[in-house]
This record gives structure tokens, sequence and C-alpha cells, in this order.
């Protein structure tokens, strides 16, 4: 068994190791039904703002809360809090992660991540629109 | 039907379209010139190749010249022009408006490729250049097929960079496009969309043409590779390919940091850093390059050393940038980035594409002849499979396959020495070394990809699913459910990892020159470190006491250490080895750089203060773990105090596309107190004993000067403030952070910095209004419910409304009040205070006939609005609607401000590690042409 070898197999063991981490640490992705199932464990719940209510911040109350509803994938919209400033474009976001817990019976957010008509997208051409009766 | 449509360039159209044809059909030709030329060099083969070249190169460059030509001479009626230049932007960002687009920045790449190639030609190419330039020649006509723009059906083939506006899919049939006139008619061509405002920034301007270049600097050393297992010549092509290497990590290292300078500067993340799969996936193929471009350099010295991952990091590297344009241009993505990837509609071509190159490079891993074929006849079938049944199984079968090529051509085909190295050699550290960065670079592609594995776990879902029901392991129910996402806490997704690594692989930069290569050299190697050693250890320690550290930091700790040891034991090894020549002191330059880089990065990140969090602050709200408080509301006028300053929102004024919110910073003194003064602190007071200057801790103060009140009297209360160690002093200086005003993408924050030598205040608007809100004609604005109990009060403008009293309206008091003698009314009396003299008034919730009367006080001179609209009488709460007006409105504004200390490093860094990598390429350069002097 030569030494290089040896290095190599440590290093595929430690990338093996490293890996399964990867599955056991990140956050699990889940519905409202299940993060209200199991109150206190954090989750990942994706899904869109409910533009039919309104994204409710108020600076001069708290600077770190946002309030807002949001649809998950199964379409259940509940009204969720997320302890930050109200991101920049979230109600032109297309779709929205949150990583919170369930405390007493309300989703609280830390952490949010938006998919948002940004930089790398292609704008949307609505010249067919405003050019049809010119 | 032909119309002949007035004052269109539509012979541009036609012209860019056929250029880009023929550079895709030439491309074509040149390859399979070059391909046959390489068993008959002296043949007509390698004309038709060279010739091949030649015309792609030709139009290649004039479908890009002629883009421009329509940028300057702002033609509109071209989609690409229209959607990415306007009137307005200056000549930098015209420029820039080329590569605002994905056709133009296949355009880009493809010709710093050419410009490569064109070199490469004129550098006595020798043997190599048939296998190499047909290569090239594939690769050309792969990434020129994505601009043709030819639709067969609803499949489309290609992005057309000339395609017309009135010919985009979107508009086919509309009645204007049959107007011949409709360039003067339709008011929207007179000008364009522009470019995204986000992206009007100088960077713009340099950080993608740089990026490129680094990216299409990877596909020489590739090419080179391919040609050496074609030839069965594992020593040639490793030799010259160094430089080209080397070259692609210098600029490819500058571009990425580029990026992160853009992002730091004119992007509101917080900083230069966010492990975004954009970045990640430029930074990916640079660590694979760094630890091919090494394995390279052994091989020069050692000819025939792990050939095998020699092959497998030069031929990764490039495959690695198509990997990453394939996932950042192909939409797959989506949920896991906050940029947003949009399908441009050729995913499967670059899906092909992607899988086209790995195969050629794998099957020409195995040993040549009938293998190969059969290779390529399987990897052929999968992807007809792909096409036709299951996409996901079929390409990890191929994937499968190529992992097996690779197996069987390391252990059947691909020479493996005979004697290892000693264990003290150059060589075995530089390749331990390249294969930790390529353990650090797997970890961040697999991250990365998670959005790709998911699509790989779904036909699988059902079998994990039963897995889980008959184990109950977790992991199982995960990878179900295929939709596993990087984490969101950088310190256990990433740096867990990557600082161990980082740690080691930058230990290995410190010592490994100090070998030499192929003999025992570890005699004397601790004394010719220990100098470097004692050096880095004390400015670690220097380090430990100016920045707080934890003891969970150790990782971090070392790794800081590691980096400092780097860049002192390169520096030493310059003065003592080298002796101050310069000429040969590239690579130590640019270890030296690479590890400022890391430690610039490391510090700054994990000591980052952000000096806007509330650390006092309101405990009770929400949960404590969660909440976040780490910005600030400022009011306009107010002055507070805020990490070593105090700050003062001033004003807010509109500079073109800019709404600028100036913010005043002032030097913090200590404050100063007087015998007699009473303070309040953590809900205690205390009264001042003796004049002095306040300490920064108020228990260091407490025992000389201050003494406790048990029990406080009314005008004691009345006049606590509450305790501060300083009070603003003198201006120190002003910084604007600005919301841009983007009508396209929403108004998006952008920083603004003050620089220091040692440390950078970086600050942002969370949320800033951009224009006055909205009221009535008499300027009152939206009423606010509040619920109030007695002493409750609330801020308005800049005055205070506290509720003193309540008391129910006696039969005597009615008349007075103008009530009814059956009607039943409680009086809410408020104080208002501040900003004009005292004002007590009494506002009524009254009920007659069991309906609510509403009773609204307007105190029109202070501009307040006060109504009951409810009464608990159980909480003796009124409900309450406050209305303010426009004129005593006090503007505010959210803001963030994050010191990040020795950031400065970190750019000083880049720039030492891109000035010692090229220095090392041109030395090499000189020491090979000296040698061999045909064949540079």
């Amino acid at each position: 068994m030569s030494r290089t070898n040896i290095v190599v197999i440590l290093l595929v063991a430690v990338l093996m190791g490293t890996l399964f981490s990867v599955f056991t640490t990140n956050s699990e992705s889940v519905v409202f039904a299940r993060a209200f199932a199991e109150p206190g464990v954090e989750f990942k719940v994706s899904g869109t703002l409910e533009p039919d209510h309104p994204v409710v911040y108020d600076p001069e109350v708290a600077v770190a809360r946002t309030r807002f509803h949001m649809r998950d994938k199964d379409g259940e919209v509940r009204e969720v809090i997320l302890n930050k400033a109200k991101p920049t474009g979230l109600e032109q976001s297309e779709s929205i992660d949150l990583y919170g817990r369930v405390i007493d019976g309300q989703f609280i957010a830390g952490e949010m991540l938006m998919k948002c008509p940004s930089k790398y997208n292609e704008q949307s051409h609505s010249l067919a629109e405003a050019t049809e009766a010119p | 039907m032909d119309i002949a449509y007035i004052g269109e360039w539509t012979w541009a159209a036609s012209l860019g379209r056929l250029l880009l044809a023929v550079a895709f059909a030439s491309a074509l030709a040149s390859t399979i010139g070059y391909v046959a030329a390489v068993k008959r060099p002296q043949s007509s083969w390698m004309q038709l190749g060279r010739w091949g070249f030649r015309i792609h190169a030709g139009s290649s460059f004039g479908a890009s010249a002629l883009l421009y030509l329509l940028i300057f001479c702002h033609r509109y009626e071209f989609q690409y022009i229209w959607k990415h230049l306007n009137d307005a932007m200056p000549v930098g960002f015209m420029v820039s408006s080329f590569w605002g687009g994905q056709e133009g920045g296949f355009l880009i790449w493809m010709s710093w490729m050419l410009v490569l190639a064109l070199l490469f030609l004129r550098r006595n190419p020798g043997p190599l250049e048939a296998p190499v330039m047909a290569v090239h020649g594939g690769v050309f006509a792969g990434l020129s097929s994505m601009l043709l723009g030819l639709y067969f059906g609803d499949f489309q083939f290609g992005l057309d960079p000339f395609l017309l506006l009135r010919e985009a899919p979107q508009n086919m049939g509309l009645p204007w496009t049959f107007n011949p006139d409709y360039l003067a008619l339709i008011p929207q061509f007179a000008d364009g969309q522009g470019l995204n405002p986000l992206l009007q920034n100088y960077w713009m301007v340099i950080h993608p043409p740089t990026l490129f270049l680094g990216f299409a600097s990877t596909l020489m050393p590739f090419t080179m590779a391919v040609a050496g297992l074609w030839l069965g010549d594992h020593t040639t092509w490793m030799r010259r390919a160094i430089t080209w290497a080397f070259f692609g990590v210098a600029i490819l290292g500058a571009g990425i940091l580029m990026g992160g300078a853009w992002a730091y500067e004119a992007l509101s993340f917080g900083g230069f850093w966010a492990w975004d799969p954009v970045e990640n996936s430029s930074l990916v193929p640079w660590l694979v390059l760094v630890a091919g471009a090494h394995l390279l350099l052994i091989n020069r010295n050692k000819p025939g050393t792990a050939i095998t991952a020699t092959y497998l990091m030069v031929g990764l590297s490039f495959l690695l940038v198509v990997y990453s344009t394939f996932l950042t241009k192909s939409g797959i993505l989506g949920d896991t980035s906050v940029h947003s990837f949009v399908d441009s509609g050729i995913l499967p071509q670059l899906l092909a594409f992607l899988l086209g190159c790995c195969a050629l490079f794998t099957a020409l891993l195995l040993p040549p002849g009938r293998e190969r074929w059969a290779f390529a006849a399987m990897q052929l079938v999968l992807a007809l499979g792909v096409t036709m049944s299951n996409p996901a199984v079929c390409i990890l079968l191929m994937l499968a396959l190529m992992t097996a090529a690779v197996l069987r051509g390391h252990l059947a085909h691909l020479p493996r020495p005979e004697k290892e190295s000693p264990l003290w050699t150059r060589e075995f550290w530089m390749f331990v070394g390249g294969m930790l960065i390529f353990a650090s670079a797997v970890h961040i592609t697999f991250q990365t990809s998670l959005p790709v594995l998911n699509h790989f776990l779904a036909p699988f879902s059902s079998l994990f699913d039963r897995l889980f029901e008959a184990t109950g392991w977790p992991l199982a129910r995960k990878l179900a459910e295929h939709d596993l996402a990087p984490g969101t806490d950088f310190d256990a997704t990433y740096h867990a990892i990557q600082v161990p690594l980082a740690f080691l692989f930058i230990g290995i930069t410190g010592f490994a020159q100090y070998l030499r290569y192929r003999k025992d050299s570890g005699k004397g190697l601790f004394m010719k470190l220990l100098r470097s050693l004692l050096t880095a250890t004390v400015l670690t320690g220097a380090f430990l006491l100016a920045y707080d550290f934890e003891a969970w930091e150790a990782p971090r700790v070392a790794l800081l250490l590691a980096c400092l040891w780097s860049a002192a034991a390169n520096a030493d090894y310059v003065i003592q080895v080298l002796r101050g020549q310069w000429n040969h002191a590239g690579a130590s330059l640019s270890h030296i750089g690479f590890a400022l880089v890391i430690f610039g990065a490391v510090l700054s990140t994990a000591k980052k203060d952000i000096i806007s969090a509330n650390r006092f602050g309101d405990l009770s709200m929400l949960n404590e773990s969660l909440s976040n408080e780490e910005d600030l509301l400022l009011l306009q006028g107010d002055t507070i105090a805020m990490g070593p300053y105090y700050v003062c929102y001033r004003e807010r004024r509109q500079e073109g596309i800019h709404a600028k919110f100036a913010v005043d910073y002032f030097e913090t003194v200590p404050e100063s107190y007087e015998a007699g003064q009473v303070v309040g602190k953590d809900g205690f007071l205390f009264q001042c004993s003796s004049d002095h200057t306040a300490s920064p801790h108020f228990t260091s103060d407490m025992e000389d000067h201050w003494t406790f009140i048990p029990i406080a009297n009314d005008r004691q209360q009345r006049q606590a403030k509450p305790w501060s160690a300083g009070r603003p002093g003198p201006f120190a200086f002003a910084l604007d952070p600005r919301i841009q005003l983007n009508e396209q993408m929403g108004n998006a924050p952008e920083p603004d910095t003050k620089r220091y030598w040692n440390r950078d205040l970086y600050t942002h608007i969370k949320w800033g209004r951009v224009s006055d809100p909205e009221a009535d004609e008499d300027g009152w604005m939206d009423g606010r419910k509040h619920d109030l109990m007695r002493k409750d009060s609330l801020v308005i403008g800049k005055s205070i409304l506290a509720l003193d009293s309540i008391s129910a309206v006696t039969m005597e008091q009615k008349p007075a009040f103008g009530l009814l003698d059956k009607d039943l009314a409680v009086a809410a009396h408020f104080r208002l205070t501040g900003n004009g003299p005292d004002t007590n008034f009494a506002a009524l919730y009254i009920v007659r006939d069991s309906l609510l009367i509403p009773d609204m006080v307007t105190l029109n001179g202070r501009g307040v609005k006060v109504r009951i609209d409810g009464f608990r009488p159980a909480e003796a709460t009124f409900e309450t609607v406050v209305w303010e007006n426009l004129s005593i409105r006090r503007d505010f504004i959210v803001m963030q401000a994050i010191v990040f200390p020795q950031i400065n490093l970190l750019w000083l860094g880049c720039l030492i590690m891109t000035a010692g990598a090229l220095m090392a390429v041109r030395q090499r350069k000189r020491t090979e042409s000296r040698r061999n002097p045909k064949a540079t």
C-alpha cells in the first residue's frame, strides 16, 4: 500500500463523512402541517406570498418583525412572523423559503430566502402588450 | 410576403445570423480537418482544419464587432439591444451592455477562447496542434450552436443575439409587426429598457470580461490534456500546459474576487461572499485549476507522478466551468438561490454539451481501441435514453459509466510510477495539498449541486419511502422527499468543513517550498521554519488579544495561524533561500497573497461587529433566541449611540436614480455628571454624589460616585435620565447609504462604507421611505390603532401623547360635553407634551342607545387627531385611533451598520496573489524559451 494511496483513501473517507453530514445537518423542508405538528423543531417551509393579506411591517413598533401570509406547497395559508426588517422585494418575490419553528401556535422564522426577479433574470417583456394598439 | 421595413437594419440581422451560421459550420469543418490531421499531419486535412479555424475566428469576431456596432448605433429594433441598452447610458455601460445577457456572455467567452487559441497557434504548437485544435473546434462548434437561434417547431436551438423584436416569439403575428413603418410609429422603439440599474456599476465593466477570460483560460489546459491522452504522450503537454494553467489561476482568481468586491461595494448582501451558487460555481473551477496547475508542476520536475490525478484535475477545471454555465443558465438552481435563474430554453443544448465534453474526456482515459468505442457506444445509447425515456436515470448511468472509465483508465491504461517519492519531498506535499484543495472543491460543488441531486433522487423516491417505513431511518425520508437544500447557517454548511481543509492546505504552502523535488530533504527543515513559526505565533497572539475569540473558535484561530505562518514562511523563503531574486519569487508571492486573502476573509467574517444591533433591546419581544435585532431605527434629527459613534439621520435627498439618506457620525466623548443628578440604570435610580467623568462601565463608577436611591420621590423619578457612558462629541464624517429607485426590479438598497486602514464601517438601509407617505388634502396620514391603558404613552412626531387618567362622565358633566342624560360616557384624559406647551384634553367614549357615537378630538396646531373607538372595562383599555399630520411627521430609517475588521488584507492579498501568479507565468515562459527556444 503506497503512501499516495493512503492519502487518497483518507481523503475519500473524509469526504464521505462530510457528505453524510450534509444530509443530516440541512434543515428539513416541510409544509406547515408538519411544522405545526412538531412545534419547536426548526424546519424550512417553502411557499409563496399570499397577496390577499397585507405585509405588515411597522418599524416604529418593532424594527425586526415582519408579518405576512404565506401559502405553502399544499396550499395552506398561514400568517408567519419573520424576525427581520422587511426584506426588499418581498412583494415582488416569486417564492419564499422560511427557516423557523412553531412557537405558541405561531410560525416564527429567523431566516428567509427569497427568489426574486433579480439581476440574473431576464426581464419580462411586455412590449407585446404595450404595442398592441399603436 | 416580404415587407420592406422602413429604417430597420434588416441587413444587420441577416449578416449577424450569417456570420454565426458560418462560425458554426466552419468550426465543424475545422474539427473534422484537425481530427483527420492527428494521424496524417502533413495531409491537406491540416489545411482544412486551419482554414476552418481561421474562418471561424473571423466570423465570430465579426459577429461580436457587429453586435458592438449595433450597440453604439442604438439599434433598438434588436431585442438584445433593446433589453440591455438605453440612451441614458454612458459609454462605459454601453461597452458592458454587450455582456448584459446570455447571448453576449457566450460571445465574449468564445472571443477570449479564440484569442488564447490564436496565441497558442503563434507559439509553434508542433505535434500538439492537430489534437488541441480539434478539441477546440468541437468546443467552438458546441458554443456557437448556442447562438444559432433556430426553431424546430417549439424546440429552440440556441439564442439569437441578432433577433429583431418583431420576430420575437412573444410578438409573432401581432398587427404592428406587419407595419413597414413600425419603428417610427411605435414610441417604445425610440429608447431601450436599458441595463438593469443594479448592474450599472463600474465593476460591471471590468468584472465579467475578467471572469470570462478566466473561464476561457481553463480550455487550453483541458484541450492539451485531451491531446496528451489522444497521442498517448503524457509528458509534452504537461510541460506546455503549466503557463496556461497558472495564467488561468491568476485571471480567474482576480475575476472571482472582483465579483466579491462588487457585491461588497454595491449590493446589500452584507458582505463580500455569500456562498451563493453563482459565486460557488466560479470558485470551484478555480480551486480545481489550482490543484491541477500544481500537479503539472510536479510532473515537470518528476515526470510520471500522479498521472491520473493530473489528468482529472486539469480536465475537471474546464468541465466544471461548463457545469457552472449549465447550473446558472439552465434554470435548474431555481429554488436554492437568492438569485433567480431562468431557463432560457437552451437547457437540452447545454446538457448535451456538458455530457459530451465529459464523455469525450473519460473515453480517452480508457485504453485505446475497442474499449473506447464500446464506451462511446454505451454513452450514445444512454444519451438516446435521456431523450426518449427517463432522463435522470439515464444521466445517472452515464455518470456511473464515466466513473468506471476513470477507474479502469487509472488501473489499466495510464502509467503509474514504480517508485514512490520519499515523504519529505516537495512533490509529495504538493500532491497532498492539491488533493486537499480538490476535497474542498468537491464539498462546495456538492452543496451547490443539491438541486441537481434532487432531480436524481426523484426516480428513487418510492424506494426510499419503503426504506424509511422499514427502518425508520430519517435520512431515508429526507432522500425520499428529494427536496434537499443547502443550510442557511454558513458555519455548519460550509465553514465546518472548509476551515479545517484550508488549515491543512495553507499549512502545506508554508513549508512545501523549503523541500526539494525527488530528494528526501526533511532534515533541518524545522530550523529553517523556526523564524516564520515564531513570527506567526506572535502575530496570532496579538490578533487574539485584539479581537475576542472564544474556545469554540479554535479551528478558526488555527486557520488564522496557518495563514500568518504561510505568509511569513513564504516571505522568509524569498529572503533565506532566494536571497531576494524577485524573478523567482512569483510562487512565494502568490502564496502570501492567498494566505492574506483567506486571513482577511476569515477574520473580517468571524469578527464582524453589527454595531447597529440593539444590545439592550426589548428582550421580552417574542422568542429571544429567534429575535434578530440587528437593525437600528433612526428618527430624523435624533442623535443616538451606535457602537463607538453617535449617529444622526439628517435628511433624505434624491440624486438621479438614488434616494440618499444622509447619516452624520459623531465621536463619542465621555459624559460628565454633576453632584445631585439622578440617573436610571437597569431599573434602579442613583444619585450622583460627586462631579466626575463617566467610565465605560457603570459598575466601575458606582462605588465612588453614585448613591442608590431606595425609594424615589416624584421629582427624582421625573428627573431621572438613563445612564450613559458617553455623549455625542465632534462631527466625524457622514455616510450616504442609499436606495436605488429601480422601476424594473423594485427598489434596491446600496451600502455606503467608511474605510479605515484596519477596518471598514459598512452601512446600509434596511427600510426607508423614498417618498412622503400618503395623506389627505389637509395632510392627515392614515390613522393608527393603539390599545391604551392608563399611563401608556405614544411618540407622535416630536411630542409624546400620554393617557393620564380615565373617568366616567357624571350626570353633572354631561351638559358641558354636549351629551344627553341617557348617554353612557367614559372620558380618557390625555396630555400632549413636547414641541409646544403641555396640552390636556379629554376624548370621550360615548354610547347612546347602544350605538357608538364617534367623538373626534382634533388638535390642529399640534397636528394630532384622536378618537376612541372602543373601551374594554375589564382591562381598562381604550381602543384608540391616532392620526398624525404630515406637518409634524418625522421621517425615519432602519439601518444596519457592520464593522468588518482587517478586510483590506483581503483586497491586498488578491492583488499580491494575482501579481505573484503572473510573475511566475512570465518566469516560466522565460526558462522554457531558454531551454527549448523552438517550442515556446
